[in-house]
């Protein structure tokens, strides 16, 4: 254990030179006369880029907090707690007639908790064919990122869940065999085009979609319809329930967009817990929708504001009783040293209970000003996200800045803001600071 | 009374005339900038008044009046992202984001002075009226007003060679005529298979003082496409239309 631990600091100083090796390399380059070189245009059959990241975080914990019980249970953090975190991310490429070979590879190297650990990932790797522009057959692992919405997507039926805090970020995709068919048109109806796709889940492959043994079916048909953007999916197979979706995007003026999405859930088993940790389930079919605009104002403020409804989500009261579970083991855990009613919450808050903004009603706020004061590339935002059943709320303010090409710095701060029993007071910090240094190769 | 029905009969037989005139100016002025379905090279350069600057390098391609599609080859950060124009509605594809996702006209995705309509230029008779036209001796003065609200720019004056029929300077203005920016137009050359033009747009804004944006041209060549290419579902395909 300690062998290992030794082996994944000496990798996390290892990483660090590489990265500050990366960014002086890139200062030697901006001083580059500039020109337009045939080499710059050339097409090549490969193409290997990606980023090199470090990302500290500084946590302002709450040692009230349920979660914060859940996860240190059995230790004392202090008040604050440090990250180091970084990432390489790489896509490579190969090319060859109809043929592309497409591998999107992530590696993660963490010190958290006073413990190091890493993971390597594929998050892509797929074989496309294209016989014509009007038709694409993909094999491999895929993200599909169905759906309108900035930071939720109630109709990505075949993707993992996003993190509202950082929407923009690469998800690892699934294996599955799908199409592309586009056909265009003139008139009002613009383009069709049509996607199927097949999702097995079997013992190791895609085994975290849903039941395992499984072959499941999706199709996506994209409308360009009078100036908009109208998608009609279904997903259907005996991995998860069968569901129907529905989203739209229009630019209402030049300065104005706005979208949606509805997504109809067939016989949706919800799995809950009361104070005790007896669990319950109950199935019904329902409904999860989002309402969206992104208005870019005279002065260049993009603002971007979105309602989501999340059927599938607890209710207060849910999230209440699975609070008082987490209490409650705690209490046993302090008074006979029982980690039982522990595990149990523990299981419960791995699942459905941890996933990003698991209740029902949310509103999303981010106001983001280009170049303020006339300074180029430098972007300051706020985001919140607001809980509309517990009214507790995350606010994070950040500023970024990327005058050095192929450099991305960010500053961000996150205060989750709740009384007892809310989604964000019950999160283990209170506040959060994490500057992100990302350089693109 | 004579008088003023030849000066009527005169200004109402003059005015079409002259629009006609505009139209055609203005479509050949086009023409001569770009053929109308193409495929070019541009590196985009913006540069601060400390003299730093941050460069991008697009292949873009174009079909028809009302379609463009851009790809990002460089530099790293932005590699692999395209936009795409389709009449009024433009999208932009980020490849970490995995999906495309609808812009603006007015939004840049490069930041400094460019925006995505100086990007994803269409032809300008294909989004403006000729008002009025100056004989300025050397050179034409069109006065341009947008034909809808969605276009990036309400008027623009256009100064265009008188032989050439290119343009030389053209200044972007608001509703209430206030300058947003102006583009130079520099550098003529012959590109081949008769397409001679300005390889170096010059770009400066009141906006943005002491800042210049600079496009450089290269290989443009007419070249066909399916319309297939210009749909929201190829865009992450973008770069296999490269040779």
């Amino acid at each position: 254990m300690i062998e290992v631990r030794i082996r994944l600091k000496w990798k996390g100083v290892l990483c660090f030179i590489a990265w500050v090796i990366i960014i002086c390399s890139s200062s030697v380059f901006a001083e580059e006369k500039y020109k337009l070189d045939i080499s710059e245009i050339e097409k090549k059959p490969y193409n290997l880029n990606g980023y090199a990241e470090f990302r500290p975080v500084l946590n302002v914990v709450d040692r009230d907090a349920a979660l914060y019980k859940l996860k240190f249970y059995n230790r004392d953090e202090g008040k604050t707690t440090g990250e180091y975190n970084f990432k390489f991310l790489i896509d490579g490429s190969y090319e060859k007639d109809i043929a592309r070979l497409f591998l999107r590879l992530s590696y993660d190297l963490n010190y958290i908790n006073a413990s190091w650990s890493d993971n390597l990932k594929p998050y892509e790797a797929s074989l496309s064919l294209k016989p014509s522009p009007s038709l694409t057959l993909d094999i491999g692992k895929k993200t599909l990122k169905w759906g309108k919405g900035y930071a939720w997507n109630p109709v990505a039926f075949i993707d993992r869940p996003k993190d509202p805090d950082e929407p923009d970020l690469a998800l690892e995709g699934f294996w599955v065999i799908s199409a592309d068919y586009i056909r265009s048109f003139p008139g009002p109806l613009k383009t069709v085009s049509f996607t199927p796709v097949f999702l097995p889940v079997l013992d190791n492959v895609n085994d975290d979609f849903g039941k395992t043994g499984q072959a499941n079916v999706g199709a996506k048909l994209y409308l360009l319809f009078y100036d908009t953007d109208i998608d009609l999916i279904f997903f259907t197979g005996g991995s998860r329930p069968s569901r129907y979706g529905i989203d739209f995007s229009r630019n209402i003026t030049s300065s104005l967009e706005i979208h949606g999405e509805l997504a109809y859930i067939e016989d949706f088993q919800k799995k809950y817990t009361d104070g005790q940790g007896n669990i319950f389930s109950s199935t019904y079919d329902t409904l999860s929708y989002l309402f969206g605009v992104r208005y870019l104002s005279q002065r260049e403020t993009t603002y971007i504001f979105e309602y989501y409804r999340n059927g599938t989500g607890f209710t207060k009261e849910e999230f209440s009783d699975f609070y008082r579970l987490i209490n409650r083991a705690y209490q046993s855990y302090l008074t006979n040293g029982s980690e039982v009613l522990l595990g149990k919450a523990m299981n419960l808050s791995q699942g459905n209970y941890g996933r990003p903004n698991p209740m029902k009603d949310y509103l999303y706020l981010r106001i983001s000003q280009k170049e303020p004061f006339d300074i180029l590339y430098f972007t300051p935002a706020l985001t919140t996200i607001l809980n509309l059943r517990d009214f507790s709320f995350s606010i994070s303010p950040e500023v970024s800045y990327t005058a050095i090409t192929n450099l991305e710095l960010r500053l961000k701060a996150n205060f989750l803001v709740g009384a007892r029993d809310t989604e964000f007071g019950e999160k283990p910090n209170d506040f959060r600071l994490e500057f992100r240094a990302r350089y693109y190769f | 009374m004579l008088k003023f029905i030849i000066l009527f009969m005169s200004l109402t037989l003059a005015a079409p005339v002259m629009a006609l005139d505009g139209e055609q100016l203005l479509k050949q002025i086009d023409r001569n900038l770009n053929p109308e379905s193409y495929e070019l090279y541009r590196k985009l350069i913006n540069i601060e008044p400390d003299g730093r600057k941050k460069e991008y390098v697009l292949f873009t391609v174009k079909k028809g009046r009302d379609k463009v599609a851009a790809l990002f080859l460089s530099p790293a950060s932005d590699k692999g992202r395209s936009t795409l124009r389709l009449g009024d509605n433009m999208w932009l594809y980020i490849p970490n984001v995995g999906k495309p996702v609808r812009i603006t006209s007015l939004q840049s995705v490069v930041g400094g002075i460019f925006n995505n309509a100086d990007i994803m230029q269409l032809d300008y008779a294909d989004e403006y009226n000729v008002e009025k036209i100056e004989d300025q001796g050397k050179e034409y003065l069109l006065y341009l007003k947008a034909k809808t609200k969605t276009v990036a720019y309400d008027k623009l004056n256009l100064w265009a060679d008188k032989d050439k029929k290119i343009p030389t300077k053209i200044e972007c203005r608001t509703e209430a005529d206030m300058l947003i920016k102006t583009l130079y137009f520099k550098e003529i050359k012959d590109f081949g298979a008769g397409i001679v033009r300005p390889a170096v747009i010059e770009t400066d804004s009141p906006l943005y003082r002491g800042y210049k944006s600079i496009i450089i041209v290269a290989n443009i060549k007419k070249r066909d496409f399916k319309d297939e290419i210009f749909t929201l579902t190829f865009m992450p395909n973008m770069e296999s239309l490269r040779k």
